[in-house]
């Protein structure tokens, strides 16, 4: 059996960190790590995500970019072995942001992952490459989402995010036909179910900052619908091991579906009582629980806001908007696929209110990422 | 064994001054910290600026007003509950003379520590068997507190028949008229509560506090952020502890707080806006703590109100108290 090398892209995000930290210590096969050079160095990069883990020189940091064109930014030499060498790719840059202009986002998450496509078309030796997207390709949709849908079905989208990760699927779907793919859709990566640590700081972080703050009076959504959240250990150790089974191509879920989502009223609940446990002075302050209202509702007391001109006021709906819009079209994402591929491995999602205070906690505790 | 008594808001009245400025009209004045499209928006056109008159005189005009037009015997007003939302309506602040060293916010007259208002109007009216107590501390909701207060105190004494509710402010010459984007008129109201009365039976009162908030300058913005959801809170706490639901109000009496603001909450508390008497915020303005008592006697004299409706008055104090009132008319 040939020994795995697997190609990273990614490596220092939000999901990508946690993938690179378990491959890193993997012995039985070969890790070569795409990153793009900022202004730190790549390896430098790297070292950060790794931490304590003396791994680095196992590891093969490439300085690459893939908005750099179909040789990701490296010589034709570097690719050409590279190419020759891999038999996994795991796509995992991209763009998160929420608030970007299309034609932003979709440079990042619609033409490199092209330029990562076209690489993998190179590659002789591919057994699997896995893309990872997002469950929220589905848009405005409602109901039930299964891994065989795709899109939004017309009803639009809720930020650039969501479309050019949709385009980006349709690009992924079409090239199954003729490669090994895969794509996994996340749903939201709140931290780690054991320790509540959160590689990256998202919307949902942001929200529960609002919520400390008192600044989040209401909420968008349907109080019993269900809210999709995944810890990031349960992601790192699903996608690696569909890439370790190389299953046929398809789409899978990694969400926590019907059986162990809960609802918003639940999870805001639970919100206000982790913040109340584990910051008791927080107390003092009697922050009401925010409202959960309707669409409509939510609109008018934002654009009252905006009409005030308060920038803190405005800075806070804004940021509720730019993802709580989501939560105004629930739906349920089916995992069937995913659960059926996984259970072999044990691995499935935990129930969200089970690990979800310790996100709060960790969010409390490292003042949002400021006291690190 | 007699049945217990209750309470009724039986008789009410108001002053406003008679100067009139519009929206425009303050701009042109500097009195506008905001935007007045803003302020036009969220439904505000005009607001009653006090001239010479004090608050004290704007009290005292709407007391003598309220006893003339109820024709009750003065003798037999056994409490003044003067309340004062702004902390200089507790004062004798510029009050046209009455205090020979002026402005008794210069705390240094140790005289001046001691004269009080609520005993001034109790001496201009002649209500020489009532008791006073000023209310204080709690903004736009200190009318509230006299009322609960009222109602509390008459089912506690046997020999309390009616009660002489007060409130007054008039903000200061020449500062912002516009306030956490609400639109401030100066203004006065009066009420007489009086045992086992049968219009506005006090069904429940209810009052929530947040400390935390009480520095309204500093923290602005958590303070309107926390309007809403309190205020919701608040409103369906006291449906329940009346046993009612807002299907059960056949009108709510409110603050003249924005428009806007009232379209948001009706949402929130399940109340169409046609069940919200509005007709004032254009007009009149946020008197402080009059709002609701005025818009009760208006509401009324419109023929918007049927005898055993319920109303629900709601306000809220800026800064950390809201208020929420039950009547039966």
């Amino acid at each position: 059996m040939r020994r795995h090398s697997i190609l990273l892209t990614g490596a220092t995000g939000a999901v990508g960190s946690d993938l690179l930290r378990r491959l890193a210590t993997r012995k039985d096969l070969d890790l070569n790590v795409l990153v793009r050079r900022t202004n730190v160095e790549p390896c430098e990069r790297v070292k950060t995500v790794l931490g304590d883990l003396e791994v680095l020189a196992r590891l093969n940091v490439l300085d690459g970019d893939i908005c750099r064109g179909p040789t990701l930014g490296l010589s034709d030499t570097a690719l050409t072995a590279l190419q020759r060498e891999t038999t996994h790719i795991i796509h995992a840059a991209g763009s998160t942001s929420f608030a970007l202009p299309l034609a932003d986002a979709r440079a990042a998450n619609v033409w490199g992952s092209r330029n990562v496509l076209d690489f993998a078309r190179g590659c002789t030796s591919l057994e699997c490459g896995a893309f990872l997207s997002t469950v929220y390709v589905s848009g405005k949709r409602r109901g039930d989402f299964a891994e065989s849908d795709y899109g939004d079905a017309g009803r639009g989208f809720v930020n650039s995010y969501e479309e050019s990760k949709a385009e980006m699927e349709e690009m992924i779907r079409q090239a199954m036909n003729e490669l090994p793919l895969i794509l996994i859709r996340l749903s939201t990566v709140v931290g780690d179910s054991a320790t509540g640590k959160v590689n990256r700081f998202n919307t949902i972080h942001h929200a529960i900052r609002l919520f400390y703050s008192g600044l989040a009076p209401m909420i968008p959504g349907d109080p019993d619908e269900p809210v999709d959240i995944v810890s990031s250990d349960f992601v790192a150790a699903a996608t690696l091991n569909l890439l370790d089974q190389a299953p046929r191509p398809g789409v899978f879920h990694l969400a926590a579906g019907r059986d162990s989502s809960n609802s918003l009223q639940d999870l805001i609940g639970e919100t206000m009582s982790a913040l109340s446990q584990y910051r008791p002075e927080w107390r003092k302050r009697s922050v009401e629980r925010p409202v959960i209202v309707d669409l409509d509702t939510y609109e008018l007391f934002v654009r009252s806001v905006e009409e005030t001109g308060n920038p803190v006021l405005q800075g806070a709906t804004r940021a509720i908007r730019s993802f709580a819009y989501q939560l105004a079209h629930p739906k349920v994402f089916e995992t069937r696929h995913a659960a059926a591929t996984l259970a072999w491995n044990g691995i499935a999602p935990q129930p969200s209110l089970a690990y979800y205070p310790r996100v709060v906690k960790y969010c409390l505790e490292s003042n949002w990422g400021m006291r690190r | 064994m007699h049945s217990p008594s209750h309470a009724g808001i039986q008789s009410i009245a108001e002053y406003l001054p008679a100067q009139v400025a519009s929206v425009g009209d303050l701009h042109d004045r500097g009195l506008l910290r905001g935007s007045p499209d803003t302020l036009r928006s969220f439904g505000f056109e005009t607001v009653h600026i006090a001239g010479d008159e004090s608050n004290l005189d704007m009290a005292i005009a709407a007391a003598e007003k309220v006893l003339e037009e109820s024709g009750f015997d003065r003798d037999d007003i056994g409490m003044i509950l003067y309340a004062a939302a702004l902390n200089s309506s507790s004062t004798l602040w510029n009050s046209n003379g009455r205090s020979p060293n002026g402005s008794v916010l210069h705390l240094e007259s140790v005289p001046d520590l001691f004269k009080y208002p609520a005993s001034l109007i109790q001496s201009e009216l002649d209500l020489t068997h009532a008791s006073v107590v000023g209310i204080n501390q709690l903004g736009c909701a200190s009318i509230f507190a006299a009322l609960r207060m009222a109602r509390a105190l008459i089912v506690a004494e046997d020999d309390l028949t009616a009660v002489l509710c007060v409130s007054a402010d008039k903000f200061p010459a020449g500062r912002h008229r516009d306030l956490a984007y609400n639109l401030v008129s100066d203004g006065a109201c009066a009420a007489i509560v009086r045992r086992d009365g049968e219009t506005n039976r006090i069904v429940e009162c209810t009052q929530v506090t947040k400390g935390a908030l009480w520095d309204s300058e500093e923290i602005e913005n958590e303070i309107i952020a926390a309007y809403f959801p309190t205020a919701k809170a608040l409103v369906e706490r006291t449906l329940t502890k009346a046993g009612l639901v807002m299907d059960d109000i056949a009108l709510v009496i409110p603050h003249n707080v924005s428009l806007r603001s009232w379209e948001i909450l009706g949402r929130l508390i399940g109340c169409p806006a046609d069940r919200i008497y509005t007709e004032n915020i254009a007009r009149v303005g946020h008197t402080i703590a009059s709002d609701n008592l005025l818009n009760l006697r208006h509401a009324t004299e419109s023929g918007a109100i049927e005898k055993g409706d319920y109303l629900l008055l709601f306000t809220f104090g800026y800064g950390s108290n809201w208020a929420c009132m039950i009547v039966e008319h």
